[in-house]
């Protein structure tokens, strides 16, 4: 302590010192223009990739975590809506309500593989998925018992599928949500780190102080030593004038993509994602209500607040999709008018149910008209999903583009500028020789 | 799913008393994994206000003769009913042989199903004029209380403490409860059984017996929505057995090769169709259809048709009025 108070004055003076003689005030500037050379090195190498990191993350894990913890959500709501209409249905199982079933757990499972991937290690988004994959293999093994009891004739299979559904509205869609929210979270955060506006902000405030840096020296040798142009050092003032330019418009458009992919994509592609599985969800009470044979229950009750939100505008299904693309804003339109249609439908099979013809009620829940126009719907939606998710894609892409360019051409280029102001103020130091 | 396992030890039934129905005994806070409380708690239903001293089985006195179906006398329930143009049943769709889902046609049925079909073709002259309504254990009584169902036919034992918010026929079917357990137990009674998890539907007089049984250590009474749920439970060994009356105990041992029932029965359980307070000439009209079943041995070919299996068709039980 009391040596580095006695050392400090000491360096202090000798560095006052050279400010007092012409060669000690260039040796001062060059070495303020290496440092600052330096620094906009790093920052310029730093800023880059760490923005590139953060864009590649966005691009590569979270949206994509995002897009599959959707996937298991709606795939699960779908496979407990398949399995409670087959048991509606009546007899074996039609074979094309077990194929959709198959389906919607391969990708179920699918996706979840992909998901642990993309999880950190702790966390809730991993905890879901490690309770998610432990329940979707006990629930589709309780689905297969429910089958194999269903071919034997027994009604005991129904009690195997309501054990199943509950299993899947319970626990496993819960922890689907979870995971989708955290998935959420984590795009949103993943924009923040593909901005690194930190690091974007010194670097441009470095490249700002070493421009002035150079302006001033130049000025000052002019003064000096009546030479108008040190060619070193305006070749060095333009290439750091390149060096802001660039790099500013790099990352001004990586900005702007992110924007576009926040906006015009994930934010669409979550409200889109909402949609399908509130969709699903309805469809699923539908079964569930009619499978339960209680009349009028809990699930209509569900039912009534999901297609309350599926038709408020401004909501996730009637919003301004077609200011953002006039296609997809004709998908939209005819999800929501064929959404409408399958409300309809519904009702008229809640007509019949309360009224007393239940197998009129159910011939019409799980016949070709309603299953049609049902699927109408959740074909637009899918459709719907596609195009924004392709959006997505396209605009990180491209706000990746340059970011590599940054990275290397910065270094490369402040090292440049260095470079050429310690030769144009050697030459000048020299002549003190 | 394991929330919504209640596992009850028998003193919670002490609660029931707080119950808006005194006979719904699921109407009892189910908590989730209660843990077992050491100390020897009371019987379940031990506890209970005491019921007004009644005798269950007694009904109200059928008055004349039947009227001719689609007939129904104005201003009685039954003419409500007929102006509907059907009856609502209230009854469960997993008892096999009582009341169960048919999976081949997707249809209720069973010998309760027959019962109300019996009463919907005296009232229309057409038995399939008949709404099914599946309503919990534990909404057995307050179903036919708020008349949300004008009947209930669900292997629903007439006790005192339902009587008091309920009107019941008279006895249609006598059951008793047993104990289903797996075919390699060594147990021979209920009583063997101590320490071991017996599940039971919520709601069910079967379940607060669970926990009258004098077994050391008590039994662990399991709850769960409905008896089907509970033979899930026991084919996925979380409960050691199933203890319920005879009779669905034995459509559940139709269903699984690996369980047998064991031991006599330990309560008498007879069954009633239930119906709302406020219309007595519905329970007369009802029990006078029961009398003549029983007489044109209606009653036998029902009996054979479901329980035909277990042995010849008993004496049916005989009406009692109060």
């Amino acid at each position: 302590m009391s040596t580095a108070l006695a050392a400090r004055p000491g360096v202090v003076r000798r560095v006052g010192r050279l400010r007092h003689t012409s060669p000690g005030r260039l040796q001062l500037l060059i070495a303020t223009l290496l440092a600052l050379g330096v620094l906009t090195g790093l920052l310029a190498g730093v800023a880059g990739s760490s923005a590139r990191a953060g864009t590649s993350d966005l691009g590569d894990r979270a949206q994509p975590l995002l897009v599959e913890a959707e996937t298991i959500y709606s795939s699960l709501a779908d496979a407990d809506t398949t399995a409670a209409q087959a048991f509606l249905a009546g007899g074996l199982e039609p074979s094309t309500l077990t194929d959709n079933y198959d389906k919607d757990l391969a990708r179920a499972t699918t996706a979840l593989t992909s998901a642990a991937r993309r999880t950190a290690e702790d966390g809730s988004a991993a905890d879901a998925v490690r309770t998610l994959s432990a329940g979707v293999a006990q629930y589709s093994a309780l689905v297969a018992t429910a089958r194999a009891n269903n071919r034997q004739g027994l009604p005991i299979g129904a009690s195997y599928l309501s054990e199943a559904s509950r299993l899947n509205r319970d626990t496993l869609q819960p922890q689907a949500k979870q995971l989708f929210t955290d998935a959420q979270r984590e795009v949103e955060d993943g924009y923040g780190r593909a901005g690194a506006l930190g690091w974007v902000a010194l670097l441009l405030l470095s490249l700002l102080a070493l421009m002035v840096a150079l302006v001033l020296t130049q000025r000052y040798l002019s003064r000096r030593t009546r030479r108008t142009f040190n060619i070193p050092l305006v070749v060095a003032t333009v290439l750091t004038a390149l060096f802001l330019i660039g790099s500013f418009s790099i990352l001004l458009t990586q900005q702007a993509r992110l924007d576009r992919a926040a906006n015009q994509g994930s934010l669409p592609v979550a409200s889109i994602a909402e949609s399908r599985i509130l969709a699903l969800q309805a469809r699923g009470d539908e079964a569930l209500t009619l499978a339960g044979r209680a009349g009028s229950g809990p699930y209509e009750k569900d039912f009534t607040v999901v297609a309350e939100r599926l038709s408020v505008r401004g909501g996730p299904m009637v919003n301004s999709y077609g200011d953002l693309d006039p296609a997809l804003g004709r998908m939209m339109t005819r999800a929501s008018e064929g959404f409408q249609q399958y409300v309809t439908a519904h009702r008229d099979v809640r007509a019949l149910d309360d009224s007393g013809d239940y197998e009129g009620a159910v011939k019409l829940a799980i016949g070709k008209q309603t299953t049609g126009t049902f699927e109408g719907v959740r074909a637009d939606l899918d459709k719907a999903y596609e195009n924004r998710k392709a959006f997505f894609t396209d605009e990180i892409g491209a706000a990746g583009n340059g970011l590599g360019v940054l990275t290397v051409g910065g270094p490369l280029l402040a090292l440049a500028v260095c470079v050429l102001a310690f030769l144009g103020i050697r030459v000048r130091l020299e002549e003190y020789r | 799913m394991r929330i919504r396992v209640a596992v009850t030890v028998a003193v919670l039934a002490a609660t029931a008393a707080l119950a808006g129905c005194a006979g719904d005994s699921s109407d009892l806070p189910v908590l989730p994994d209660q843990p077992k409380v050491a100390a020897t708690p009371p019987a379940p239903g031990g506890e209970q206000a005491a019921p007004p001293a009644c005798d269950p089985r007694a009904s109200l006195r059928p008055a004349g003769a039947l009227p001719a179906p689609g007939d129904m006398p104005a201003g009685s329930y039954m003419a409500t009913i007929q102006e509907r143009g059907r009856l609502v049943l209230g009854t469960s769709q997993d008892t096999l042989l009582f009341s169960s889902r048919n999976p081949f046609s997707g249809r209720i049925e069973g010998f309760d199903v027959d019962m109300g079909r019996q009463i919907a073709q005296a009232i229309f002259g057409d038995p399939d004029k008949i709404q099914i309504k599946v309503i919990g254990y534990d909404k057995r009584v307050s179903s036919a209380a708020d008349g949300s169902v004008d009947l209930v036919a669900d292997t629903m034992t007439a006790n005192c403490a339902r009587w008091a918010d309920v009107n019941f026929s008279s006895i249609y079917y006598e059951a008793g409860q047993k104990v289903l357990v797996s075919k390699n137990s060594t147990a021979k009674r209920i009583e063997d059984l101590g320490g071991k998890r017996i599940c039971s539907a919520a709601g069910s007089t079967s379940f607060d017996n669970i926990g009258k049984v004098k077994a050391k250590p008590v039994l662990v009474a399991v709850a769960r929505p409905a008896f089907g749920d509970c033979l899930v439970a026991f084919q996925r060994n979380e409960v050691e057995g199933i203890s319920t009356d005879d009779t669905i105990l034995a459509g559940m041992a139709a269903q699984d090769p690996y369980a047998k029932v064991i031991g006599e029965k330990f309560t008498d359980e007879p069954y009633a169709m239930a119906m709302n307070k406020s219309h007595p000439e519905f329970t007369r009209f009802v029990n006078a259809v029961l009398e003549r079943n029983r007489a044109d041995g209606t009653w036998k070919k029902t009996y054979e048709k479901w329980l035909g299996d277990f042995g010849p068709a008993p004496a049916p039980p005989g009406a009692r009025y109060r």
